[in-house]
């Protein structure tokens, strides 16, 4: 290749105030094989788009070097600009000559220097570049949706109402997720159940969406827009088909005295139960590890009551696989617990709140379930201990949250709403009474949110105390608080009828081995880590993955919804064309060089290599090579970085063209 | 029994002073459990409190200078003051993750540190070492019916990450030991506040509040006397018990014993050389009631 076109951008002064652009331009166009070289201010506006590509036709250029910004940046729009000229977009190159050249450094004549040194390694590279055509995959239009709580809930009505069908599958018995659990919400105080329901009824009611619920990920299979999901249905011991949620059942079952999980174990249920009354599907499940006829192959009382026969005692788990196109995580979180942990454990317990042994310190979940309406107090808010109605209340925020000592140094967000809506929901319910909060800050970013809690303090006349608290211990019938207020440098103790913890916001237990089975990465916490902080939030760096509330971080609902829908549009535009288009950027392996050790496999971040048989005519095997998938090679080049033999390469990436950058230093 | 056990000993200061019958009661407990105990010879003051408040590299060298004096005795070395313990053990802490304070207290010594020693706690060499099994094999007169509040204080587990004796914030390892001498142990709630520490010498009026928060809690769930591992605390609880009762208006009357000389009574150990008469809270009469006497 002997015609190249080199263009240098001042980008306004960010380069141009370090950088003498005039004279890399003009240092380029001595160097061997450019046909062409100039500089411009702004390369990427519009009358610098059409100066490259009046070049191209002027000059007659083969390859094209854009120095400006990080390809990260304006590769793409280069690329667009070269392919309307006629120039195949994989032969424009961009030096960055502003991230790693005028950004950084100070003296003009060394980054000058340094500047042209970019430019001529770029132009030895774009010499060696080969003309590549995008990968085209097809696309199942199929999403598979991974939990039914609010997120999951709305990326999958969205994705549904698109007109695609969805997947949905859900761990529990029921969707609706820590929504369902939840009294009002902040910061307008609308019931949760009655906003949350009707959605479950949709999701429930799409001829769009199949719904398996009590049911969990086994294997997740293939690539973008050709996933294979293995999916297990847990014996539910009822059958959907015939059972019509009439609940005799449950009303008969002689074991009654099992901790309700749903009402945070204020209550008990049935071991034929459904989780709340408004589940979605309502069709009960058999708790067989409590249930009598399991235990002890005697009772059957739910199948003798049962009027259309739909017990089954004999159901089996049953693995289905479902073909989808993409996927949203949508698997939520879990409260921190203040119970011991086990030893050697970075996650540690809170002893000097008793470690969850005093019956009267409780968590915000819990107090959710007392101040709803459906709850097992009837939204009377009684102290589980002794039911009394608690006339002096403290809320502890920041439990586990903010405290690196305990293993979390992160913020869990929402609990500075919430802690302010329960003051309020308990000053609504008991007026005699008095909450007190212990904060350290009051976190309300968000629209409405700061009146809201000013509202809590002014008008609701809860008392703020900026202070942690040291030890809570039981003092006759009362809970000692004991805590400090730095506000005024003095040490405070309160006894308290009742204490809510705001615990923190972790991700699921399990998130690591899900995360597995997707191909995700997650952080240290074991939240799932999206691509791009800022600007791809909901894509994971895994094609084809996306995410969608607090399975992230920690998120309050209008962020999970929001999120949730934008990851729905993310598989939708996915879902827009029958064929999907992928950078040609990937590895190929060298059958001839490779030797099968398959280290590549192992680094692979994007589980992109499998094992490929060699075989001659008739069908011997002579051996088994790696083989990269197109369609799921991100392109990273660890793979050809691992290879012992150097029999990968990675197109636009050649060991070859490398040297020769080295080389033209 | 299998005993071969055997330790270096740092008595600390008090226990040659103001605690001494903490001295006496864990020589014989020792001796009465066969456990060899060696007192290092020409030990120094550990620095305590005044020495780190005024001059970390004095309070790190001194106990460097001990750890190195220990160096020369066989065996781990066994410390009883819960103040000395967490001096001796914060040094081996800070001196592990800092070089340059490592340098600084070299230069001070003269010469190259010998700081590996293992330092124990009493709690620890009878909880772990020779396990509650054993301890409990060696009980002659099992503490029945007495009812102990086991305080801790501040230092026995705290800072998080440096004794490393038990839970920072729940730790059991006192009732533990002390049940497996017969006795048995109250739900309290102060078990890991503070007594009031040096303030009382500067300001006895705190640790008339904080030391009588304490003695109210250890009643109110019951106990018949505390049993405490830090002669500070000790003083606190006992000598001011008085003053704490005039102040306060409740009557507390209770003894405050130091670990070794309930578990030394329990292991046979005669009450003589016990120090009970060193108490100002007398402990005779709740003794004598529990039939220990």
């Amino acid at each position: 290749m002997s015609r190249i076109g080199v263009f240098v951008c001042h980008c306004g002064e960010n380069i141009s105030r370090t950088v003498d652009v005039e004279q890399v331009a003009q240092a380029a166009g001595a160097l061997s094989g450019v046909a062409h070289a100039c500089d411009y201010k702004y390369m990427c506006s519009d009358p610098g788009q059409n100066l490259l590509k009046k070049a191209v036709a002027d000059h007659n250029l083969e390859g094209i070097v854009v120095a400006a910004c990080s390809p990260r940046m304006h590769e793409k729009t280069f690329r667009k600009a070269a392919a309307s000229a006629g120039v195949n977009p994989f032969l424009v190159e961009m030096a960055n000559i502003r991230e790693h050249c005028s950004w950084v450094h100070e003296d003009k004549a060394e980054a000058t220097a340094k500047a042209s040194d970019i430019v001529t390694m770029l132009v030895e590279r774009v010499k060696k570049d080969k003309a590549l055509a995008p990968i085209t995959v097809p696309v199942t239009k199929r999403a598979l949706v991974i939990g039914g709580g609010i997120a999951g809930i709305q990326a999958a009505l969205d994705i549904a109402d698109c007109g695609h069908q969805v997947v949905l599958v859900e761990r529990e018995p029921s969707i609706g997720g820590h929504m369902a659990q939840l009294s009002e919400t902040f910061p307008t105080l609308d019931c949760s159940q009655c906003i949350m329901t009707p959605k479950m009824v949709d999701v429930a009611n799409h001829p769009n969406i199949t719904l398996h619920t009590y049911s969990e990920i086994e294997q997740v299979d293939g690539y973008i827009g050709n996933f294979r999901i293995t999916v297990r249905k847990k014996a539910r011991s009822v059958d959907m088909g015939k059972c019509t949620g009439c609940g005799v059942c449950m009303a008969k079952c002689p074991q009654k005295k099992i901790p309700n999980n749903f009402d945070r174990n204020l209550g008990t249920r049935p071991a034929i139960y459904v989780p709340f009354p408004q589940a979605v599907p309502n069709t009960p499940v058999i708790d067989r590890e409590n249930c009598t006829w399991f235990k002890t192959g005697k009772c059957g009382v739910c199948q003798k009551v049962c009027g259309p026969g739909a017990v089954d005692y004999t159901q089996e788990d049953e693995l289905i696989v479902e073909p989808v196109g993409a996927i949203v995580v949508a698997t939520g979180f879990e409260l921190y617990s203040i119970a011991e942990k086990p030893k050697g454990s970075p996650i540690k317990g809170y002893g000097e709140f008793g470690h969850g042994n005093l019956p009267d310190v409780i968590d915000g979940m819990t107090f959710e379930r007392l101040a709803s309406a459906s709850g097992p107090t009837g939204g009377k808010i009684q102290r589980p201990s002794d039911g009394k109605e608690p006339k002096q209340i403290v809320f502890v925020q920041c439990v586990g949250s903010r405290a690196r000592e305990k293993g979390i140094s992160y913020c869990s967000k929402i609990c500075c709403m919430y802690t302010a809506k329960h003051t309020m929901l308990y000053k609504h319910k008991v007026h005699d009474g008095q909450a007190y909060v212990f904060f350290m800050d009051a976190r309300t970013p968000g629209k409405g949110y700061d009146e809201f809690w000013r509202r809590a303090v002014e008008e609701e006349e809860a008392v703020y105390i900026r202070g942690m608290v040291s030890r809570l211990y039981q003092k006759n019938d009362k809970i000692v608080v004991m805590g400090s207020d730095i506000s005024v440098g003095v040490q405070v103790e309160i006894e308290a009828d009742l204490v809510v913890l705001a615990t923190a916001v972790q991700a699921r237990s399990g998130a690591d081995s899900l995360a597995q089975k997707l191909g995700i990465s997650y952080d240290g916490y074991n939240f799932y880590s999206e691509a791009h902080a800022k600007l791809r939030p909901v894509e994971c760096a895994t094609a084809g993955v996306y995410l969608a509330g607090a399975c992230q971080g920690p998120k309050d609902i209008p962020d999970s919804v929001s999120q949730a829908s934008a990851a729905a549009a993310k598989v939708m535009t996915l879902f827009a064309r029958d064929e999907l288009e992928r950078e040609p950027i990937v590895a190929k392996v060298v059958d001839r060089y490779c030797v099968g050790c398959l280290a590549c496999k192992k680094v692979c971040p994007y589980g992109a290599v499998e094992e490929k048989e060699i075989r001659d005519r008739q069908g011997t095997l002579l051996k088994v090579v790696a083989f990269v998938n197109p369609g799921v090679c991100g392109g990273c080049g660890t793979c050809q970085a691992t290879c012992p033999s150097k029999s990968v390469e990675l197109d636009g990436y050649t060991d070859e063209q490398i040297m020769a950058m080295i080389e033209a230093l | 029994m299998k005993n071969k056990l055997s330790y270096s000993y740092y008595p600390g200061c008090s226990l040659h002073a103001s605690a001494r019958e903490y001295d006496e009661s864990t020589r014989g407990l020792f001796k009465a459990l066969r456990i060899g105990l060696v007192e290092v010879p020409d030990w120094l003051c550990c620095g305590a409190t005044p020495a780190h408040n005024v001059d970390e590299l004095l309070s790190l060298s001194l106990c460097a200078k001990n750890l190195e004096l220990a160096s020369g005795v066989e065996g781990d070395l066994a410390v009883a003051c819960a103040a000395c313990f967490s001096r001796l053990k914060t040094t081996q802490h800070t001196l592990a993750a800092n070089d340059d304070k490592r340098q600084q207290v070299a230069y001070a010594l003269d010469g190259p540190l010998a700081i590996g020693k293992s330092v124990k706690h009493l709690l620890e060499i009878l909880a772990k070492d020779l396990g509650l099994e054993q301890l409990s094999a060696a009980v002659q007169k099992p503490l029945s019916g007495l009812k102990v509040a086991c305080y801790y204080g501040c230092l026995l587990t705290r800072p998080p990450d440096v004794p490393q004796l038990d839970c920072t914030e729940a730790p059991t390892i006192m009732e533990r030991v002390i049940a497996a001498a017969g006795a048995e142990t109250v739900t309290w709630s102060h078990r890991l506040e503070c007594c009031g520490a040096n303030f009382t010498l500067s300001r006895p009026g705190v640790v008339l509040k904080l030391s009588g928060d304490i003695l109210a809690s250890a009643k109110r769930a019951g106990a018949d006397c505390l049993m405490v591992a830090c002669p500070l605390c000790h003083g606190n609880l006992d000598i001011r018990q008085q003053e704490i009762e005039a102040a306060s208006g409740e009557r507390y009357a209770m003894p405050v014993f130091y670990m070794t000389q309930l578990l030394a009574l329990a292991a046979g150990v005669a009450p003589g050389k016990l120090g009970f008469d060193s108490m100002i809270t007398n402990p005779v009469p709740l003794l004598k009631e529990k039939h220990l006497l």
